[in-house]
């Protein structure tokens, strides 16, 4: 539906995407996840038609935004980071003006407004000035106007910043319902939206891309060695050394203190049989064990190894070419 | 491109925005109405208003970047901009939409204006051939302002200081018809026809005169298409170096 190729943009010569490749897929939601400043609204805007590129072609459905522009952009609804709304316009004539903008059909004009309207729960303030809604509202007004001209991509630039926690879950659940027969592409930074809407991200960090995959994949590559989560009572350093002298413990990573006397450790195994062995020990040395249980990352936590492993990655590179001998320590 | 042209009527008509300046630029022509009237001889047959505008363009043109000064400044900073370039407008009919509403407001300000030459032909006698030429002189006059204005709107992106700017640059023409008429420019005629090429007042004054010069039309036509084509490409210029 949307194919992004070798796509770039400076800023001068500052880099804001460099060289980036995805695509989007007929009736998927694909989440756009980075950190701030990482090239997530540069990217929509040059999708949307509003930024053109540095290098690299962007199609929308056949149509290359910058050659095709007007027919590219009939199949576009775009939602920026600020609503694009007029302070001195009424809902409705504000979703009238903008339905006739994109070349809504007069007799459709009256139709799409209203559907649009109820999607967003907004039809009791039609008669409201856009300058005196909350925060919230105008967030769903600009959100109504995206999908005027019934457009087959969506493009939500962080479309729940500023709502109530009952408004996230409603227009979650809209980008689930309209992700049936539109392809969407949205962006955030708060990665457990991220989860609960998205079937895959694209994770983006200083205009480059981080990794694409399904939520799944990412969380189970990113346990591929097994990670424990321990809570048991006993001395820390003890319990430490203990663990360590286990074979098939490759690291004790995180500790943390529950109460006095309880800790919660995060060991790092070779395969998942060496519970046995640390349970066993651990019952041999009279520490009791709270609780344990295999660690899954989430998204969270995905997102920031990734960023985290680039770093060391460039890093790595930098020591390498200084021909320094030290490699960097692996624990984190 | 008419949802856009209706929506920036609208406005303009839905506020108090046009009605104050329509009213601001009526007062003008009455002030300028009283004292051409004050001044009539007893030798006057028919009432001649083209001096009226000839006489206060400095006052005339002081309104024209008020009404231009938020075309595009607004939206930049509203970041509605965003809206109307994601749209499947081209650059070219959004500002060519902005600009015929802008010219639809300027329209009715002068009609507005009709007032006075119809209520003086009930007692006198007013010569409406000359009188029609000099509207229309006006009108094409205009155009360049709007199309100026609109250009500075969309280039500082700041509706006081575009609205500044628009008064320095509109006076300054009728400055470059004055140091036409000095003696050393007169000296040169070269110069001096230079000079007079590229003064809009001196076009204006066949106009006021009764007199319809292709020339002069052309002129006002070409420097208004020029002046828009430059906005159009400012536009789409910031969107490549967008920061």
């Amino acid at each position: 539906m949307v194919e992004i190729k070798n796509l770039s943009k400076y800023y001068g010569r500052n880099p804001a995407v460099k060289g980036i490749d995805f695509e989007i897929r007929d009736n998927e939601i694909l989440g756009f996840l980075g950190p701030n400043g990482a090239g997530k609204s540069t990217t929509m805007n040059i999708i949307a038609g509003y930024l053109p590129s540095t290098g690299g072609t962007v199609t929308v459905n056949g149509f290359d935004i910058t050659e095709q522009a007007s027919e590219a952009k009939k199949c576009i609804g775009y939602l920026p980071e600020i609503p694009p709304v007029y302070p001195d316009m009424r809902v409705e004539e504000y979703l009238n003006f903008v339905a006739g903008l994109k070349g809504v059909p007069r007799a459709e004009r009256k139709k799409q407004v209203e559907d649009s309207m109820e999607k967003l729960h907004i039809t009791d303030m039609r008669r409201r000035l856009i300058r005196n809604l909350s925060k919230g509202y105008k967030q769903r007004v600009g959100f109504a106007q995206a999908l005027l001209g019934n457009p087959k991509i969506l493009i939500l630039d962080e479309p729940t910043v500023g709502l109530d926690p009952s408004q996230v879950m409603e227009v979650r659940n809209l980008i689930l319902e309209l992700g049936k027969d539109h392809s969407v592409i949205f962006s955030s930074h708060i990665l457990a939206e991220v989860s609960a809407v998205c079937e895959r991200v694209v994770i983006i960090n200083k205009g480059e891309i981080m990794a694409i995959d399904t939520i799944e994949n990412l969380e189970k590559n990113m346990t591929a060695d097994t990670v424990l989560n321990l809570t048991a009572d006993g001395d820390k350093d003890k319990i430490i050394r203990l663990l360590k002298d286990i074979r098939g413990v490759n690291a004790v990573s995180e500790v943390k203190e529950i109460s006095e006397n309880r800790n919660l450790y995060q060991i790092e195994l070779k395969e998942e049989a060496v519970r046995n062995e640390i349970m066993s020990v651990l019952l041999n040395n009279q520490c009791s064990i709270v609780e344990m249980n295999l660690a899954k990352l989430n998204l969270e936590q995905v997102f920031m190894k990734i960023i985290q492993e680039k770093k060391k990655s460039s890093l790595e590179e930098l020591i390498e070419e200084t021909n320094n001998s030290n490699p960097y320590d692996e624990e984190v | 491109m008419f949802s856009l042209y209706k929506k920036e009527l609208q406005s303009f008509f839905f506020s108090p925005f046009a009605y104050v300046l329509t009213a601001l630029f009526m007062l003008i022509f009455s002030f300028a109405f009283i004292s051409s009237i004050a001044s009539i001889d007893s030798n006057t047959l028919k009432f001649s208003f083209p001096n009226i505008f000839y006489d206060n363009f400095f006052f005339f043109i002081f309104i024209i970047p008020i009404l231009t000064m938020r075309s595009f400044a607004d939206e930049r900073k509203g970041g509605t901009e965003v809206l109307l370039l994601t749209s499947p407008l081209s650059v070219g009919k959004i500002v060519l939409a902005k600009f015929l509403s802008i010219l639809t407001v300027f329209a009715v300000m002068m009609i507005a204006t009709l007032f006075f030459p119809i209520y003086t032909s009930f007692n006198g006698q007013v010569m409406w051939s000359s009188l029609i030429c000099a509207y229309l002189g006006f009108f094409l006059w205009g155009m360049v302002c709007i199309a100026v204005g609109m250009l500075l709107s969309s280039l500082t992106g700041n509706a006081i200081i575009a609205a500044i700017l628009g008064e320095i640059i509109m006076e300054g023409t009728l400055l470059v018809d004055q140091i036409g008429g000095t003696a050393l420019v007169n000296a040169y005629p070269n110069l001096n026809s230079a000079i007079s090429w590229i003064s809009m007042q001196r076009r204006f004054v066949f106009f006021s005169q009764g007199m319809f010069r292709l020339e002069d039309f052309i002129f006002f036509l070409s420097a208004t298409a020029v002046v828009i084509c430059w906005n159009i490409i400012a536009i789409e210029k910031r969107r490549w170096s967008h920061s």
